[in-house]
């Protein structure tokens, strides 16, 4: 029997993949990868939840939502990584450092 | 699906009822289609800025018109709450909006650039939208689509250019750290929602479900909500974005950034923290309040202190927001009866201010190239009306009388201070030594301008005349209602 507890427990796990992927950043499409682990973390937990939500759908309007902003999200970003690739020729977040302290 | 159909008219009478609500709304989203179509045109054509400059000014008077009459309680299913502060918010991102069209129309690079500025404006409208949404809404779902709607149109603002290394990669940091930030609130939200059964911050049910989530996991939920809303209004520790994507980006939209998602984002904060009701059983947790007090300190300290290092102008502004973003979350934890004219006129002043300080960097930046503040020797004598008042803005920043910034920061420190009485609680006394402290501090960095100057000479006397603009003569006039509002603050306090 697949309780609640067990999609907690994916999503969990998806989550810190995700920002594993985030904070290894050895490259900026890895990066959106991440995220995106991460959003459908967030959207697996908002859809086991909704399941007790008697006749509203709370969550599972939200998670709808959540994956059209994310898509419309990710677009724009690749968008600019296309972008910094053509000033730098690299894609890899620590060779753009231009701008510090 | 059966049991569905008698419930179809009280549904589609509940969206009816909310719709009057949404004018300012509708009247910017028509704008925004019709300056799509309007942008298609070639040339330098005037007819986008024009059209949007008219579609900003008509939704604040119908945001006006709102304020007279707010809904009495929550409308859509309980997603938006559109009161009289709401409203009055709105106006005041109206006006950031109208300063940002006469700053791009004024902005050469953005002008020559083959996509003309008209895409741009498109853009400016949709955030807009996103941004009067976000100041009420009162359901987590319109919290993050809204912060998705303002962050998504930010994030192109400042790619739109592009035309150097620096420009580009301002633009990469911005967009992953957002996009991650959102996703953890996001992950954060999921928890909410599955512990209270409802996502709406006004429901009584989602308030006592919140307090009666065991305490590890209310703590983590809120700590991954706050990052979202933490990275729009760059407190510490999700600030690290901020002075890199200010300096790269082209300074209209720095000045944006800056100011109007500030506005939407507190609001945000606001009124999920006054959300609580004051009554014993229900007032905020306390490991909240305490945290959001560090943060407030943290950002305080740590903006004023690391903007001492800066030299360069964009980037000493983008820590000096950091440390107004902490006097804003002073504010908020302050006086709840009292809070929102606080709030209202610290916001409208620190917008002036902004947007004046802004105007004039760029003026120098574009006109004579100048970005570091080390460069700005010898102006006073050359340029004596920009930098007096530039220097006037400055004082207003810090918070000397007679200027806005005092008066937004004495309203702040009067209301922190009845605070400590009423509950004396250290934690206020805390907070007013930390603002003080850092008011002291920030002396030292707001008059490296003046000082630069007026008091050294410059290598070689330049004699470039800057020719008079209309973007000048908007900075003057901020410069004059900073010194109108901290004369007489009533203008702004008796609208409340």
């Amino acid at each position: 029997m697949i309780s609640l507890t067990h999609f907690l427990l994916v999503s969990a796990l998806l989550f810190s993949t995700g920002l594993y992927a985030v904070l290894a950043k050895k490259n900026a499409i890895l990066v959106l990868v991440g995220i995106e682990l991460m959003i459908n973390a967030a959207v697996l937990n908002l859809v086991a939840f909704g399941r007790y939500d008697g006749g509203l759908y709370g969550g599972q309007t939200f998670a709808l939502f959540a994956i059209v902003l994310a898509a419309a999200a990710v677009a724009v970003a690749l968008a600019i990584i296309l972008n910094v690739y053509k000033h730098y020729k690299s894609i890899n977040p620590d060779d753009i450092n231009d701008l510090k302290d | 699906m059966r049991e569905y159909i008698p419930q179809i008219s009280k549904l589609l009478n509940g969206v009816l009822d909310g719709l009057p609500f949404l004018l300012p709304e509708f009247i910017l989203a028509t704008t925004f289609l019709l300056s799509i179509f309007s942008g298609i045109s070639k040339g330098q054509s005037k007819v986008t800025w024009w059209l949007s400059v008219t579609g900003i000014v008509a939704a604040g008077l119908a945001a006006v018109l709102q304020s007279s009459s707010p809904a009495a309680g929550p409308v859509f299913f309980e997603m938006i709450l559109p009161d009289a502060n709401g409203a009055l918010l709105k106006v005041l991102i109206g006006f950031v909006c109208l300063l940002f069209c006469i700053f791009v129309y004024h902005n050469q690079p953005l002008r020559n650039h083959p996509k003309k500025m008209d895409d741009l404006l498109s853009v400016l409208l949709a955030v807009h939208i996103g941004l009067n949404l976000m100041a009420i809404a009162v359901n987590w779902l319109m919290v993050y689509i809204t912060i998705e709607m303002v962050s998504i149109g930010s994030y192109v603002m400042v790619a739109y250019l592009s035309r150097d290394n620096k420009q580009s990669e301002a633009a990469v940091k911005y967009v992953l750290f957002g996009t991650v930030c959102s996703a953890i609130m996001l992950y954060g939200l999921s928890f909410f929602y599955g512990y209270t059964g409802s996502l709406s911050f006004v429901d009584a049910r989602h308030l006592t479900g919140l307090l009666a989530m065991p305490a590890p996991v209310f703590m983590l939920a809120t700590l991954l909500v706050l990052t979202g809303i933490g990275f729009k209004l760059s407190f510490v520790p999700f600030h690290f974005w901020s002075p890199d994507v200010y300096q790269g980006a082209p300074t209209p939209v720095t000045a944006f950034l800056s100011t109007a998602p500030k506005i939407g984002a507190i609001v945000l904060l606001g009124r999920f923290v006054l959300s609580w009701p004051q009554t014993l059983d229900t007032a905020i947790p306390r490991p909240l309040f305490y945290l959001l007090a560090v943060i407030a300190m943290a950002s305080m300290l740590v903006g004023n202190l690391v903007a001492i290092r800066q030299n360069n102008m964009k980037r000493m502004m983008a820590y000096s927001s950091i440390g107004h973003t902490g006097f804003l979350v002073m504010i908020i934890l302050a006086d709840v009866e009292r809070s929102f004219p606080i709030l209202f006129f610290f916001l409208a002043s620190y917008v002036i201010m902004n947007m004046g300080v802004f105007m004039l960097a760029d003026y120098l930046e574009e006109k004579l190239g100048l970005t570091e503040i080390s460069q700005y020797r010898g102006l006073g004598k050359s340029h004596p009306a920009v930098m007096v008042a530039l220097t006037i803005l400055m004082v207003s920043l810090i918070g000397l009388p007679p200027t806005a910034g005092f008066v937004a920061k004495l309203l702040t420190f009067s209301a922190v201070l009845t605070a400590y009485q009423a509950e004396a609680d250290l934690v206020w006394l805390l907070l007013a030594v930390t603002g003080a402290i850092t008011t002291v501090v920030a002396l030292f960095f707001y008059f490296k301008i003046p000082l630069q100057a007026f008091l050294r000479s410059a290598a070689e006397q330049s004699e470039q005349k800057a020719p008079l603009n209309a973007l000048l003569i908007t900075a003057f006039l901020l410069c004059l209602l900073t010194v109108l509002f901290g004369i007489f603050p009533a203008v702004v306090l008796d609208l409340l």
